[in-house]
């Protein structure tokens, strides 16, 4: 039965910068900025794309953490491109996104990591069978 | 021309399918005829087919939960008969028939009778008591309702062209596989749940965007009430599991259409990947059904005790812990597809742990009737049955939940009935409760008390009596799914079960009449103050039935329990709160883009099941058309003018104050 | 019953009258925190609530992505006597591809900087360029898969090429329909300029897009980097 006497709805679209933040939306800036920006995203991309390959074709590390190596790197892009691309930030007009993005990343992570998991137990348990038999099955 | 379709998909040589579909068509054409005569299709049409209100549209969803619950409960009490007949002997449902039966109860009372029903008391409530107006996309709402609806079309249609699958309700490969089912079945099974379960993320997205994003002032988080956190406990976890039951069907359907090979048992396909990833989605699920049925409960003790919610912060933190745990125990379902001890173990543990949120919540639950005035009205009984069933129900799922006892029990009747106990316990106890409690909210007049009670004493007997023997079955023995029985010894059970399925019908009967004696009664049961059981939460703020746009000024929060503050207030002053000046109000308009998608969904999903590609192409088109044009409207919204907004605000303002001078008269004010 | 007074209320205050200490606890902060991104406030701007729902969108298609890659994690070994992953692999093209859909992220990154100047020419230009680097990407795209079909390497063959295609399939049709969406929202742009719902429509591009490069960063990493270490 009590009311405020403004009805905020009607208003809401000049609050919303100190507010809030939509995720990929870019903050008042000179456009200047974010080519800058995009700039820098872009030359770090290339930097971390360019070790992955050089990295996977070549025996510059000891060979058994070459898969660690392309994950790291491969996190690292992401980083990059939720950072300079998505402008993803740890301001408190972000605190919804980056936490729908660790939600998310949650999600993916039990998902993927619990299914190899499972699945490498069940084969593991898997009766050992002759090659010439797995041979007949697969026709 | 026509594809995999000709006369002999219509089941002309079996008696039951085919009488039962002509019945519904029957029954639907007359209907049909019958809004065409008189001349309701404008009304219908304007009102609620293109609207894209969130009340409208929650309505719909619980008016098509209902007539699916009882469509399953229709497969139910075949399968209990033909058990109960089919000792030693044949039975009346060959097994090709019964194996369709018992998949397509599982299929229409998970995906299309129970979340439907759910998704709509969110989609009613959760504006309301956030004190906004409508949802965050009120057109893709619409998309969603009907794609679920087509969805359920579909199953249904399958009744009469083909057949429905005969694999269970999460379709195992190979079983599932185009070489051992070669059938239309499991195809109508994948399309089926697989354009309602867009509809359904379309609403998770909704309602996560809703919650998180559109408050009124001061609705800060801990001050939502706790239907609000458990339906985005509950839409956060459809966002993230219901993408697994695309991806996983999409492989299915691969599988079966192109040849390929996920979950083949030849050339490097893996069956039980399948089984992985299904079970990642459908454990998630069963929370994703009973967390808003707990937020149900949460509602209606402190509502009928007087008090407010026992340990709410507790509540909050059980409903997220819940959320986040229930996505690290799907395993518990195939602990005995042969994982080792390590990972059985894990999954056991993890699954012994979500319990203990629920029991958080349990107690919560009686500490708040505790030292209350508690009124036993029916929303009331509806909670106190929940607890005592639901309590039952979580005991024997963690017996389950020990992999080495669940290696007796995997499979068997004593599975069927924990599942039932928690699904029914919870989930339909809940949605009762919650149809009871708002449905004058939603219509304006309660429904009658004496014949809910009743129901609400058959249902819970009639479930008792049902499932009791289904445990003691599955304890000596029996399997799921049986079509036909060799032990004897079986036989006193089946038939008591089948006693408590015939309770169960009276039940269903005592919810109908209340229904229709609710309706002819309307005008002595009419809520004429908007708050009929003395409420607590936003919704009870607005008159019953709320204007289209809820709020005619957007409410100031300013404590928990928003409205029982405003309430206490006006009763300790015996005024209300200064009249507000009031604004022109933006609404969305109506669109008929919802059914206009779901239409031509439909015809593609029918089109991919009979192979009738030309068909699929041109439905795809126009469906992508009908997006285009869409998103070229110019006008997305209509005003209300602020003199409208007054007057409806002002019949409201003058039912409270008619309430305060009335309590005023009897004496009842401090 | 609407003759009931209000029993609860009345008891309530009564009680608390006589009790001071039952009076109403205050759960939550005291009063609306401005600026905390709580929408304590009231709701958010249109902007926003598209923006956001548009996000936990997206994460729900990433899940679905994860799916595919966890089917491919587990199949990358079932070759069935087919060819293996390092086999099929031409580091060359995945470079190439790679190159293709980094750049169109970065124009579509700077189309939205051209519509936050309001600059429809520099917005067009932009976007057209994105759109013809993603053709180009799925121009590869195809062209890999019809020279795998022609060498017997289909789908079909084994769980392994299952997996792979099913994966790098599905990012090959999510960039598809993003093409169709880019011409779409090329026309409007074109046709209505600026208006707010373009805008927004916008800002939900630009997250697809730059949610599908991340994807791919996941796919030539997992499938074609590790996939192919011998």
């Amino acid at each position: 039965m009590s009311h405020s006497d403004t009805d905020p709805n009607l208003h809401s679209e000049d609050r919303d910068h100190r507010e809030d933040h939509a995720p990929g939306d870019e903050p008042e800036e000179s456009a200047g900025h974010w080519i800058l920006n995009a700039n820098l995203g872009l030359g770090l991309s290339i930097l971390l794309t360019v070790t992955a390959f050089v990295l996977a074709a070549t025996h510059l590390v000891y060979a058994p953490s070459i898969p660690v190596a392309l994950l790291v790197l491969a996190i690292a892009q992401m980083g990059v491109h939720l950072v300079f691309f998505l402008h993803v930030t740890t301001g408190p007009d972000n605190t919804n996104n980056v936490l729908a993005l660790a939600f998310g990343i949650l999600v993916v992570f039990l998902l993927v990591v619990g299914s190899i998991w499972i699945m490498a137990h069940l084969s593991h348990n898997m009766m050992p069978m002759p090659p010439d038999q797995m041979q007949s099955m697969q026709q | 021309m026509f594809g995999k379709l000709d006369w002999s998909a219509i089941p002309f040589d079996q008696p039951i399918p085919l009488i039962t579909s002509l019945l519904i068509v029957v029954v639907m054409l007359g209907v049909l005829i019958l809004i065409t005569l008189k001349g309701w299709w404008p009304y219908l049409w304007g009102e609620w087919i293109t609207s894209v209100d969130h009340k409208r549209i929650g309505v719909m969803y619980c008016l098509l939960g209902i007539v699916m619950l009882i469509r399953g409960f229709a497969d139910a009490i075949m399968m209990r008969t033909q058990q109960a007949v089919a000792i030693n002997g044949p039975g009346y449902l060959p097994p090709d028939h019964y194996d369709q039966i018992f998949t397509a109860h599982g299929t229409i009372m998970i995906l299309f009778g129970a979340m439907p029903l759910v998704i709509g008391i969110m989609n009613f409530l959760v504006p309301l008591q956030l004190g906004v107006r409508d949802v965050a996309f009120p057109t893709f709402n619409s998309v969603g309702f009907w794609l679920t609806a087509s969805g359920a079309l579909l199953v249904n249609v399958s009744l009469f062209i083909g057949e429905f699958a005969r694999t269970g309700w999460l379709p195992y490969p190979p079983l599932s596989e185009a070489t051992y089912t070669p059938g239309v079945g499991v195809d109508y099974y994948l399309w089926a749940v697989q354009i309602s379960g867009v509809g359904t993320l379309i609403t998770g997205i909704n309602i996560v965007t809703t919650i998180l994003k559109m408050r009124c002032p001061g609705m800060s988080y801990l001050r939502m009430p706790i239907f609000c956190w458990t339906a985005l406990a509950s839409c956060l976890l459809i966002v993230a599991v219901f993408p697994i039951l695309t991806a996983t069907l999409a492989m299915l359907t691969l599988d079966r259409y192109l040849g390929w090979h996920y979950f083949t048992n030849t050339l490097g396909g893996n069956p039980m990947m399948f089984v992985n990833l299904i079970w990642a989605w459908g454990h998630p699920e069963v929370y994703i059904l009973v967390l808003p049925a707990f937020g149900i409960f949460s509602e209606i003790f402190p509502t009928f005790s007087g008090k407010p919610l026992f340990g709410y912060r507790s509540m909050v933190a059980a409903t997220l812990f819940i959320c986040i745990i229930s996505m690290m125990v799907w395993l518990h379902h195939f602990f005995t597809m042969g994982a080792g001890a390590a990972v059985n173990t894990f999954f056991g543990i993890s699954s012994s742990i979500i319990a203990v949120g629920t029991g958080v919540k349990v107690y919560n639950w009686i500490f708040t009737m505790y030292g209350g005035r508690v009124r036993f009205d029916t929303p009331m009984l509806w909670s106190m049955g929940f607890i005592f069933t639901f309590c039952i129900g979580g005991l024997t799922g963690v017996l389950l939940a020990i992999p080495p006892a669940d290696f007796l029990t995997h499979n068997s009747m004593f599975l069927v009935a924990h599942f039932h106990n928690v699904i029914v316990g919870g989930v339909v106890f809940g949605v009762f409760a919650g149809i009871e409690f708002w449905f004058p909210k939603a219509f304006g007049f309660r429904l009658h008390p004496r014949w809910g009670k009743a129901a609400f004493w058959l249902a819970f007997v009639g479930f008792w009596v049902t499932f009791t023997p289904l445990y003691i079955l599955g304890l000596e023995g029996m399997t799921r799914r049986l079509q036909h029985i060799n032990i004897v010894a079986w036989t006193p059970w089946l038939y008591v079960s089948v006693a408590g399925v015939g309770i169960l019908i009276l039940g269903v009967i005592a919810q109908v009449i209340q229904l229709v004696v609710s309706i002819r009664d309307r005008d002595k049961l009419r809520d004429v103050t908007g708050d009929p059981w003395d409420g607590r939460s936003l919704e009870w703020a607005t008159p019953s039935p709320p204007p289209f746009f809820n709020f005619a000024v957007m409410p100031n929060v300013e404590g928990e329990e928003a409205y029982w503050g405003i309430k206490l207030r006006a009763v300790e002053t015996q005024q209300l709160s200064p009249q507000p000046d009031y604004q022109p109000i933006e609404m969305p308009v109506n669109s008929p883009v919802g059914i206009y998608t779901a239409f031509f969904a439909f015809v593609f999903g029918f089109a991919m099941i009979w192979h009738i590609w030309w068909l699929a192409i041109l439905a795809f088109v126009a469906a992508y058309a009908g997006f285009v044009v869409f998103a070229w409207r110019d006008v997305h919204e209509f005003h209300v003018p602020a003199e409208e907004v007054a007057r409806v605000d002002q019949a409201r303002r003058e039912a409270r104050t008619a309430l305060l001078a009335r309590m005023a008269e009897q004496g009842a004010l401090p | 019953m609407s003759d009931t007074p209000l029993p609860a209320s009345v008891e309530t205050i009564r009680r608390v009258r006589a009790d001071p200490r039952l009076g109403r606890r205050g759960h939550g902060s005291e009063g609306p925190a401005k600026g905390a991104g709580h929408g304590d406030t009231g709701p958010a701007s249109k902007r926003i609530i598209v923006g956001y729902g548009f996000w936990i969108f997206l994460l729900s298609d990433i899940v679905m992505f994860s799916c595919f890659f966890a089917a491919f994690a587990v199949q990358s070994h079932a070759t069935a006597g087919g060819p293996t992953m390092a086999q099929i692999v031409e580091t060359p093209r995945v470079a190439l591809e790679t190159a293709a859909l980094l750049l169109s992220s970065y124009t579509c990154g700077l189309s939205f900087a051209a519509t936050n100047a309001r600059s429809k020419l520099w917005t067009q230009v932009f976007l057209l360029a994105t759109g013809l680097l993603g053709l180009a990407f799925v121009g590869m795209e195809l062209q890999e898969f019809i020279g795998l079909a022609a060498r017997g390497f289909t789908p079909q063959r084994s769980g392994m090429l299952t997996a792979f295609f099913g994966l790098v399939g599905l990012h090959g049709v999510h960039v598809s329909l993003a093409g169709l969406w880019l011409l779409t929202m090329m026309a409007q742009v074109q046709l209505k300029g600026f208006r707010p719902e373009i805008i927004h429509r916008l800002i939900c591009f630009n997250l697809f897009w730059h949610a599908l490069d991340i994807v791919w960063i996941g796919i030539f990493t997992i499938v074609y980097l590790m996939g192919g270490l011998t």
